[in-house]
């Protein structure tokens, strides 16, 4: 049984990281984030059901348009709900940013449909057994893509001059605006990336959890746990937080119980910030005085 | 003067009771529906509608109740919360006036809504939600019926199938952690309990959860030889798909959850042998009424054949729960909650329906038309649902 | 709302169950009643002291199993098992808020957040003692028409208690911390101690709201305290009015009728309920009673009585001559950059002491060691003879060390007068109890510090503007109020963060006469830090310049005008 709950936890973690990593992005670039990152996943996973088991599009196109429309997704959800609030000292984006979400989820109850919905794939089909204990292929290749698009990510910001432009902006926003890096279009930018990597997350997840309106709350609460864990401003602690998170929830629910999973998951969020208020790898807030 | 003032009364008192006799003749009769209409389990309170909308028109056809007063659905959604559950309670009541009220899928909302029927003095038809202590809730006059699976009736069914037909002495139980796997928990340990045996593990699962490998795992370490399952569709085909991820070839018996919900899709083959329990089944051969509620569910909804029923226990246990209550209207001449009540449990037309022929169907001690002896035994195959000879 | 507005809603609350007998519209009162309350709390959280809470739920669950299970379980009449959900509610509250407010932002949301689901599932599995997800039966209630009057009364209270908090010492104080949490503690509030009341208060108010929901419906179960809870509660609250007292019955009202209206849409319940959220941020920041214009704060009235002392702490009256705030050797660098290195500083206890120097010289960061914001890397600083490196900025602040800000930092949601009241309290907020209840001796002290604060106001001109918000003050106004706020401490040391800059020349002649006065009159040590070299030359005693770090001349200025270090450091030129 602890191979495959290990499997299962990286699986999970490695998504939950995925997935966070998109919080950290519109964090670091505007100290701002999508509350309903959840929701993104839920879009990512109804639409490309939409185009590839529904309309029968073969699987690349199916998934390139899926990754287009979440960028389309994210820099909406930026425009409308981030960019009034921006400067603003008030949270309304988080508020704003939930009440997003909560139209998004009924708009795809509306045109997908109340019931869950399966996304057949070759990686589900057959699973790998291994004494005593199973799981998918598919759960095996999710860990080796989240990780390396996360991977991908932290390249593009240390190694690519738009990446560092982005980086820019987090530092100071005004002073990169008069060095010629067009900030809002920065800070758009950052949630469009971030609603495409939950969009691959809800692809991913899809053959194995079935796709529904109602997928991506719980989901969108974990990552923002993990991110919290981790530090919103450490990509490395959020990966690593992943992780963690999705094998002690493998473990517990494993071997103590499914409710207490939820518990000891949330549990650990508090116990985390008690001892390190800023996350494990997090920096403080620079406080101007 | 005396005289032509009271004669100016009683004209005038004439003219208002007939205008009101005409009036009423042509005011529909209200019953109220509270479900979850929105949300995840959102597919219940679609199905039940579709149930009563269909009775409905076959009662309205023929000319309504009453000498012609029409029936009326009025929908309200209560998103699965119990003190929205009350407030729609109260409001189909008070406001809206409904003759008789008709409940969604989920247990806690019932039991938070129970005291408001007897306060009101309304009766209540559940159409789905199975928890024991909804009907029997100790109070008389009892104004909450159902005809629906009654938790108690169904682990006393799907324990005897399993040790009688199955042969099987180990169970595992694997039950959601809702309020309607707390009953059947309640409710399995019981029937088990009187026939010796004790199930060798109880697992639980959330909403929403992709994977019971663990909970499988467990059972099958602690020596079940057959698993009984109590889930919704979504979390009986991950079951299902734990079960064979890993590699577990067990018999599984199941509560009705897994009817609706696109099951079959979402587990193709995987679902094929696992029997559960249903009070109605669209597939095989149907009765005269069957037909006419396919029938009905193709022209209204556009439903193409009995796979694409969605939730079909909801429509039918609602449908006979409805032309019940029209009978009981008829029955007690008005639509006052006492006198409707007391007809439902005095019942004396006999009423051939889907499920079954329904012979006083309620007493004061039963407000649960069907038992354990109307339940049928179903098992998926080749994604259809194929009833099983043996009860 | 003015009073005419809130005794029709009494009359209204009044006759309601006396003129129908209707439960459903009843029910809807009382549903309303319930809102209310938890609104009013997250008020006093998220309105004053502008915390963001999305765990409410959960003290709205204690409220609730704490009253179910004290009366089925224990057998407790009614009016004892409420009190007691909710004084089980304000003690977990208070444990949340002191483990939860070190933290701010989406930190301090998530953990809320996390709060509430570990209660909501903690009730699913703790079977033996909740009930399991079934919950708790036949818990003994009231009819709807018996609930409507406690609730009523419990809202009614809540409200009310609301109202004296904002006009108390306390109110002040949690808006000065959402304002300006700087500025706050700069005049000796504790940041972390205010919101961790606040948080308590709307954990008990969410609690109250628990007990009688429970007494409301006779049954609880899990469901009732979700995720979705905790935001209908800050939805209703945002919607109404952030801040504003009648905020939570207006919000409670809106989003328990409006439903009841638009039941026909029920499958497009979230998306109204979204675009809702969304109205409310967009373009009600101010909520319903924002927009509707309702501003009236009654000023209470001067009633010219003879002024109370408020007893400052004996801060001990220095002789002029004596040294009051020596700092020795001080240095500290930031992420590898030294900002000061090796400065040495002796300010006495009367006369102004100038400190000067280029841009980042470290005139700024020299302030912030002294008062707290950051800690030294060496060297030590002592007022009166007592070391104070690295205490937190509001222990610096009790000791009678105060200072104005570069940038102005007036607490905005304040009026003019309220500020300079927040500078005379300093940490003396009075008594919780007498603030909630507004008892005669918070009357009392209300009178005393309204009335030395427009006495403060007047020195220094601004008393005509008394009753203004601070938002609305011009610049210049809005520095004379920040000295006559930190003046209002009745500090022993006072340090003034380049209070010409952006002055024309008009005022920086007033602020000179100013300061003069404050000198002659037996006022603070004054350190100025400033870079206007007309005004420092023309009112300092002593001047210590600093470049790069360092001090490079200290003395009078005379002196310091002909130092060649100075002037190579301000022209670049050898001298």
């Amino acid at each position: 049984m602890l191979v495959q709950l290990l499997v299962t936890g990286l699986a999970l973690g490695s998504m939950y990281g995925l997935v966070a990593l998109g919080y950290h992005i519109t964090w670091a670039t505007s100290r701002t984030m999508n509350f309903s990152q959840g929701h993104a996943v839920m879009v990512g996973a109804v639409i490309a059901w939409a185009l590839v088991v529904a309309l029968g599009w073969p699987l690349p196109i199916g998934l390139l348009a899926t990754l287009l429309a979440l960028a389309v997704f994210g820099a909406l959800i930026e425009r409308v709900a981030v960019r009034p609030f921006f400067r603003a000292s008030s949270p309304a984006w988080l508020l704003s940013t939930i009440a997003c979400g909560i139209i998004a989820e009924n708009v795809a109850q509306l045109l997908f449909g109340k019931d869950a919905r399966a996304f057949p794939s070759a990686l589900t089909q057959r699973p790998i057994l291994v004494g005593g204990a199973g799981f998918y292929p598919q759960e095996l290749l999710i860990p080796v893509v989240g990780l390396g698009l996360m991977a991908l990510v932290q390249l593009f910001y240390h190694r690519t001059r738009y990446g560092r432009q982005l980086k820019a902006v987090a530092w100071n926003a005004e002073a990169a605006g008069l060095m010629g890096i067009n900030v809002p279009r920065a800070v758009m930018a950052s949630y469009a990336l971030s609603a495409l990597l939950a969009g691959v997350a809800g692809v991913l997840l899809a053959p194995l959890l079935n796709v529904a309106p109602t997928m991506g709350t719980i989901i969108g609460l974990k990552a923002f746990a993990v991110a919290i864990i981790g530090g919103l401003t450490s990509a490395p602690g959020i990966v690593l937080a992943g992780l963690g998170y999705g094998l002690l929830e493998a473990v517990v629910a494993g071997y103590v119980s499914t409710g207490a999973r939820e518990i000891v998951g949330f549990a650990l969020v508090i116990l985390v910030l008690m001892v390190r208020p800023w996350g494990l790898l997090g920096a403080p807030p620079a406080r101007r005085v | 003067m005396r005289r032509s003032a009271s004669l100016l009364l009683t004209l005038s008192l004439l003219v208002a009771a007939a205008t009101g006799a005409v009036a009423q003749s042509k005011e529909p009769v209200k019953i109220g529906l509270s479900a979850a209409v929105s949300g995840g389990s959102a597919a219940s309170g679609e199905a039940i509608k579709r149930g009563l909308e269909i009775a409905i028109g076959e009662i309205n056809a023929k000319g309504g109740v009453l000498g012609g007063r029409p029936l009326q659905l009025v929908v309200r959604d209560d998103e699965g919360q119990p003190a929205k559950g009350v407030t729609i309670a109260r409001e189909l009541v008070e406001r809206e006036k409904v003759a008789a009220v008709f409940g969604g899928l989920h247990t806690p909302v019932a039991l938070a809504q129970v005291a408001v029927w007897h306060e009101l003095k309304t009766p209540y038809m559940g159409a789905w939600a199975a928890g024991t202590n909804i009907t029997r809730n100790g109070q008389s006059p009892n104004y909450v019926f159902r005809v629906s699976a009654n938790d108690d009736d169904a682990d006393k069914f799907l324990t005897r199938y399993a040790t009688e037909v199955l042969r099987k002495g180990k169970p595992g139980l694997l039950l959601e952690n809702t309020s309607w796997g707390q009953s059947n928990e309640a409710g399995l340990t019981k029937w088990l309990g009187e026939k010796g045996i004790r199930a060798v593990g109880i697992e639980k699962f959330n909403w929403g959860d992709p994977d019971m490998s663990p909970q499988l795992l467990r059972l099958k370490n602690a020596g079940a030889d057959h698993v009984v399952l109590v889930a919704n569709a979504p979390e009986g085909a991950q079951v299902v798909k734990s079960r064979a991820k890993i590699g577990w070839e067990i018999p599984m018996v199941s509560h009705w959850g897994i009817s609706g919900g696109r099951f079959a899709e979402l587990t193709g083959e995987l679902s094929d042998g696992v029997a559960f329990l249903q009070t109605y089944s669209f597939f095989g051969k149907q009765n005269e009424r069957g037909e006419q509620v396919l029938k009905a569910l193709k022209e209204k909804y556009g439903v193409k054949g009995p796979e694409d029923v969605i939730a079909p226990v909801g429509t039918a246990n609602a449908y006979d729960g409805l032309h019940l209550v029209a009978l009981a209207i008829e029955q007690a001449g008005s639509t006052d909650g006492a006198k409707v009540r007391d007809a439902l449990e005095g019942l004396k037309a006999e009423y051939k329906g889907l499920i079954k022929t329904y012979r006083r169907p309620f007493t004061a001690e039963q407000h649960d038309a069907l038992t354990d002896a109307d339940y049928i035994m179903v098992v998926w195959r080749a994604g259809k649902i194929v009833p099983l000879a043996a009860k | 709302m003015g009073r005419a507005g809130w005794a029709t809603v009494a009359v209204a609350a009044l006759l309601l169950p006396l003129s129908t007998s209707n439960t459903y519209y009843l029910y809807l009162a009382c549903s309303v009643g319930l809102l209310t309350i938890v609104a009013a709390g997250l008020n006093v959280l998220a309105g004053f002291a502008g915390q963001i809470s999305l765990g409410h739920a959960g003290f709205y669950a204690l409220g609730a199993y704490g009253a179910g299970l004290a009366a089925t379980r224990l057998g407790w009449p009614l009016w004892a098992a409420v009190p007691a959900g909710m004084v089980l509610a304000a003690i977990v509250g208070a444990a949340v808020g002191a483990a939860a407010l070190r933290v701010s932002g989406p930190y301090l949301a998530m953990v809320t957040i996390a709060f509430g689901i570990i209660v909501e599932h903690v009730l699913v599995e703790w079977v033996s003692l909740t009930g399991g997800p079934g919950g708790i039966f036949n818990i003994p209630k009231l009819t709807v028409g018996g609930s409507y009057w406690p609730i009523a009364g419990c809202a009614a209270a809540a409200l009310w208690l609301t109202a004296n908090l904002r006009a108390s010492a306390w109110g002040r104080a949690l808006l000065a911390v959402k304002s300006s949490e700087v500025a706050a503690e700069s005049l000796g509030i504790s940041a972390y101690l205010a919101r961790t009341t606040a948080f308590t208060i709307s954990a008990a108010l969410a609690g109250l709201a628990g007990g009688l929901f429970a007494l409301l419906n006779g049954y609880i179960s899990p469901d009732s305290f979700t995720l979705q809870a905790s935001i209908l509660f800050l939805l209703a609250l945002l919607f109404g009015g952030l801040g504003s007292v009648a905020g939570p019955l207006v919000g409670g009202a809106a989003l328990t009728l409006l439903p009841e209206l638009l039941t026909g849409l029920a499958d497009y319940r979230l998306i109204l309920y979204g675009s809702l959220l969304m109205v409310s941020i967009y373009g009600l920041p101010a909520g319903v009673v924002g927009a509707v214009g309702a501003r009236g704060r009654r000023s209470a009235p001067d009633t010219g009585l003879p002024l109370p002392a408020l007893s400052p702490e004996g801060r001990g009256v220095e002789t002029a001559g004596e040294v009051l705030l020596g700092v020795e050797g001080l240095g500290v660098s930031f992420g590898g950059v030294v900002a000061l290195a090796d400065v040495t500083l002796t300010v006495p206890a009367r006369g102004i002491t100038a400190v000067i120097g280029p841009n980042g010289a470290g005139k700024t960061t020299l302030i912030n060691l002294i008062t707290g914001y950051y800690r030294p890397g060496a060297g030590e600083i002592r007022l009166a003879g007592e070391p104070i490196a690295g205490r937190a900025p509001h222990a610096v602040a009790r000791l009678g060390v105060a200072r104005t800000f570069q940038t102005a930092q007036p607490f905005d949601d304040l009026s003019v007068v309220e500020n300079v009241m927040v500078g005379v309290a300093g940490a003396r907020l009075g008594a919780l109890g007498g603030a909630l209840l507004h008892g005669p001796g918070t009357r009392r002290r209300e009178r005393a510090l309204r009335a030395r604060a427009l006495q403060l106001l007047a020195v220094l001109g601004l008393a005509a503007r008394a009753e203004e918000p601070a938002a609305s003050l011009p610049a210049g106004l809005r520095r004379w109020l920040e000295i006559a706020r930190a003046l209002a401490t009745e500090p022993r040391l006072l340090l003034l963060d380049e209070p010409a800059a952006g002055l024309s020349p008009t005022e920086i002649a007033e602020l000179d006469a100013r300061l003069t006065a404050l000198r002659s009159q037996g006022g603070p040590a004054i350190v100025l830090v400033e870079h206007h070299m007309e005004l420092v030359m023309a009112i300092s005693d002593r001047i210590s310049v600093l470049d790069y770090g360092r001090v490079i001349a200290a003395g009078a200025p005379a002196t310091v005008r002909e130092s060649p270090a100075v002037i190579e450091a301000y022209l670049g030129l050898p001298a």
